[in-house]
């Protein structure tokens, strides 16, 4: 069974987040108090983390910081305010996604099955970009030999740029495909995502040759070896 | 010559400086024109006094000479004359004076007639004037004339001259007239013109150098002080005065200072009462967001089991969902209002078509409940650069506003186009509003008549919003209304950002309406 860790100071409204979640078929463990999470996280070894970003005692954003040093779990904030700077610092340290108070349960339950599932293989299972081999039933990247730690939703965007070399997908085209949102025009995420992935696999991160810049545009998989 | 005169309006210096030393060449111009016509008068009154006592001396001698050759011949009479005329005979320019004899007319009708000049002076310089009086009363009060020289029309020296007559034997009458050049007394008096025009200048610059000194010492505060009192209206409320000395000037800059200080704190103490008043608002916006997504699961958990409600209790929870989109429309709209308010709302702006985001916009809204919806404008691209949310956001508010208030008499959106302007009219033919109406109509939570209920349920702050959003695109949102004939209103955006509205697409009175209601609401007013 899939378990949730939600992290949350409110307790009504992490109950809440207990029966909504219980009702979709997940197991939930709640958290309530900033300096636990840590703890419980190694203890339970959730599959996902709900993590508000206002917490008292350690702040959502340190928590996320310390829980991605150690898992590429899957981590979704939960903000008040949508449009602060708080929404990058927490995508800065590590989170996935976000979700903005007050959401809709379906909403919700939609983007955590996103973040959860497994990509699909369809039929061809090994990628290539430029010298680093994908493996997509291993779920793991090789470069000369070497693996490199990904977090889900970063191997899910490198696939999905991989997976068509040469096309240009826009910002809204990449969080259809990768965030599972619909009419979304926040590019913050995708521009946050792409400067962390490309930290991991490019060998000079200033000079992006596997992800490139299309400006005015988007991104795109580098075909230079 | 027009920034001169810019200048000269601008500064009190240059103007007392300006008008003083007018003044000073006035004063000195008239005070020397008297000294110097008396001072020239008195020399001309000296000469004159002398010429006539040398006048009178030379021919008294002159007549002796001629009363010795008495009886002589016509020979040695004319040695005599000559010499007479020759006495002076030296240059023109040097000779102290000139003589002249002339024959009287009857004299001239004798057989031999003594006639000449000295120095080839022409007698036409003596006028005919001067002449009668002195046959008829044998001498001439000194005359200022201009000796004339033969073959020299171009020469000719001032002079005083003085005439009698005398005898010569027989018995013949002749004029002879004496000619004092005023040479000397000419350059005296230039020389004097010359001392006093240098004295006139100098005292002038004089004056203008000690008026300079005293207004700069005067106006050069002042001008700072009005540099300062520019700085502080442009907000730059730290600005202060240099306090020297403890004269006049000093006391204002003191004064003033002062009044900058208490300025700045009853500025800064009201910003930041409105700094900390939207900090509320954002504050509790912010705050209230966490328990509405707790109520908003609970009711959406309520509403899936509806079925095994009550009628009363499934109609309650139907409600309860519908209001609690109502508050979070609300929370949203009040968070908008407070960015606006902080000056925190940007702008994004991108190239778009605006005829799809219309479209789209009326559309979602048709698909609710309707009232006849009319699209009218030409079948073309409005592209413009602008923040694609905002302006669904300004349509959307426009058209809700536009159903709400239509009567279901049916709402027109047209769109029209210049070439630096995109403009949307929202026009519907219900309720209208009045001119007294017309003020408030975009201010907050303001309901056109409070007795009437609401049929969508709008937050009260969809106008108010629509005009900060055209505001930030630098475009303008007019309103025309009537009562009982409806209501029009027209946003006008300009193309590319930052390039101020200058004409309008679209007519804010409807052509369908010829009065002249129009409550201008694109100034700072709100």
């Amino acid at each position: 069974m899939t378990l949730i860790m939600v992290v949350d100071d409110d307790q009504d409204l992490a109950e809440m987040l207990g029966i909504v979640l219980n009702g979709a078929g997940y197991e939930v463990d709640l958290v309530n108090h900033g300096d636990q999470a840590l703890e419980e996280f190694r203890t339970n070894t959730p599959d996902l983390v709900l993590l508000d970003v206002m917490l008292p005692g350690v702040d959502g954003i340190e928590i996320c910081r310390q829980i991605r040093a150690e898992s590429m779990v899957p981590i979704v904030m939960l903000t008040a305010k949508g449009d602060s700077h708080d929404v990058v610092l927490g995508l800065e340290a590590g989170a996935d996604d976000y979700m903005v108070k007050p959401f809709k349960s379906s909403e919700l339950v939609a983007r955590l099955k996103v973040r959860l599932r497994r990509s699909s293989t369809d039929g061809s299972n090994a990628l290539r970009i430029g010298d680093i081999l994908i493996d997509q039933v291993a779920h793991s990247l090789n470069r000369d030999g070497r693996t490199i730690p990904l977090t889900r939703l970063e191997f899910d965007l490198l696939v999905a740029l991989a997976k068509e070399p040469g096309r240009v997908f826009t910002r809204e085209a990449l969080l259809s495909e990768v965030w599972g949102y619909q009419h979304a025009t926040d590019t913050r995420l995708v521009n946050v995502h792409i400067q962390r992935l490309r930290s991991k696999v490019e060998r000079d991160p200033d000079n992006p040759e596997l992800i490139q810049t299309v400006r005015g545009f988007g991104y795109k998989a580098g075909t230079r070896k | 010559m027009n920034s001169f005169l810019r200048r000269w309006r601008r500064s009190i210096l240059l103007q007392v400086i300006g008008s003083s030393v007018l003044i000073s060449i006035v004063v000195t111009s008239i005070v020397g024109t008297l000294l110097y016509s008396r001072i020239s008068d008195g020399i001309y009154r000296e000469k004159a006094h002398a010429a006539v006592a040398e006048a009178q001396s030379l021919a008294d001698y002159t007549q002796s000479q001629l009363d010795i050759t008495r009886y002589r011949t016509d020979l040695s009479l004319t040695k005599v004359i000559s010499g007479i005329l020759r006495v002076a005979d030296v240059s023109p320019t040097t000779s102290v004076r000139e003589t002249i004899l002339l024959a009287t007319p009857q004299t001239a009708k004798s057989s031999t007639v003594y006639q000449g000049t000295s120095n080839d002076v022409l007698i036409s310089t003596i006028p005919d004037s001067m002449r009668k009086i002195v046959r008829k009363d044998f001498f001439s009060d000194p005359l200022r004339v201009k000796i004339l020289y033969k073959g020299r029309p171009n020469q000719s020296i001032e002079a005083i001259a003085v005439g009698r007559v005398i005898g010569i034997p027989p018995n013949y009458i002749y004029e002879i007239y004496y000619l004092f050049p005023l040479t000397q007394q000419s350059q005296l008096i230039d020389l004097i013109r010359g001392w006093m025009l240098g004295t006139a200048g100098v005292l002038t610059l004089m004056i203008a150098l000690i008026i300079w000194y005293v207004v700069r010492k005067v106006v050069l505060p002042v001008r700072e002080v009005a540099e300062v009192a520019e700085k502080l209206t442009e907000g730059d409320l730290g600005r202060r005065l240099a306090i020297r000395g403890e004269d006049e000037m000093g006391r204002l800059a003191v004064s003033f200072n002062e009044m900058a200080l208490a300025m700045q704190q009853q500025i800064s103490r009201l910003e930041n009462l409105s700094r900390l008043q939207q900090r509320f608002v954002s504050d509790v916006s912010h705050e209230l967001r966490t328990p509405l997504t707790t109520i908003r699961m609970a009711s959406q958990i309520l509403y899936d089991s509806r079925g095994s409600l009550d009628p009363a209790a499934s109609r309650s929870v139907e409600l309860l969902i519908s209001q609690i989109e109502r508050f979070e429309t609300l929370l949203t709209d009040l968070l908008e209002v407070s960015r606006f308010d902080a000056r925190a709302a940007i702008l994004e702006t991108k190239d778009i078509d605006l005829k799809p985001l219309v479209l789209k916009v009326i559309d979602e809204l048709q698909a609710n409940e309707m009232p006849e919806f009319n699209f009218q404008g030409p079948d073309s691209e409005y592209r413009a650069e602008v923040d694609d949310r905002r302006i669904e956001r300004i349509i959307r508010n426009l058209i809700s506003n536009a159903i709400d208030h239509s009567e279901n008499k049916g709402v027109t959106v047209t769109m029209a186009q210049s070439e630096h302007e995109v403009a949307i009219g929202v026009r519907d033919y219900g309720i209208g509003f009045t001119d007294r109406d017309a003020e408030r109509l975009f201010d907050r939570f303001w309901r056109a008549d409070p007795s009437r209920s609401r049929v969508r349920g709008g937050t009260g702050l969809g106008l108010s919003i629509a005009l900060d959003d055209a505001k930030l695109h630098q475009g303008t949102l007019k309103a025309w209304g009537r009562p009982g004939s409806g209501a029009n209103f027209v946003v006008t955006l300009p193309k590319n950002p930052g390039i101020p509205i200058a004409s309008d697409p679209i007519e804010v009175i409807p052509s369908d309406q010829s009065s002249t209601l129009l409550p201008d609401f694109d100034s700072d007013d709100i």
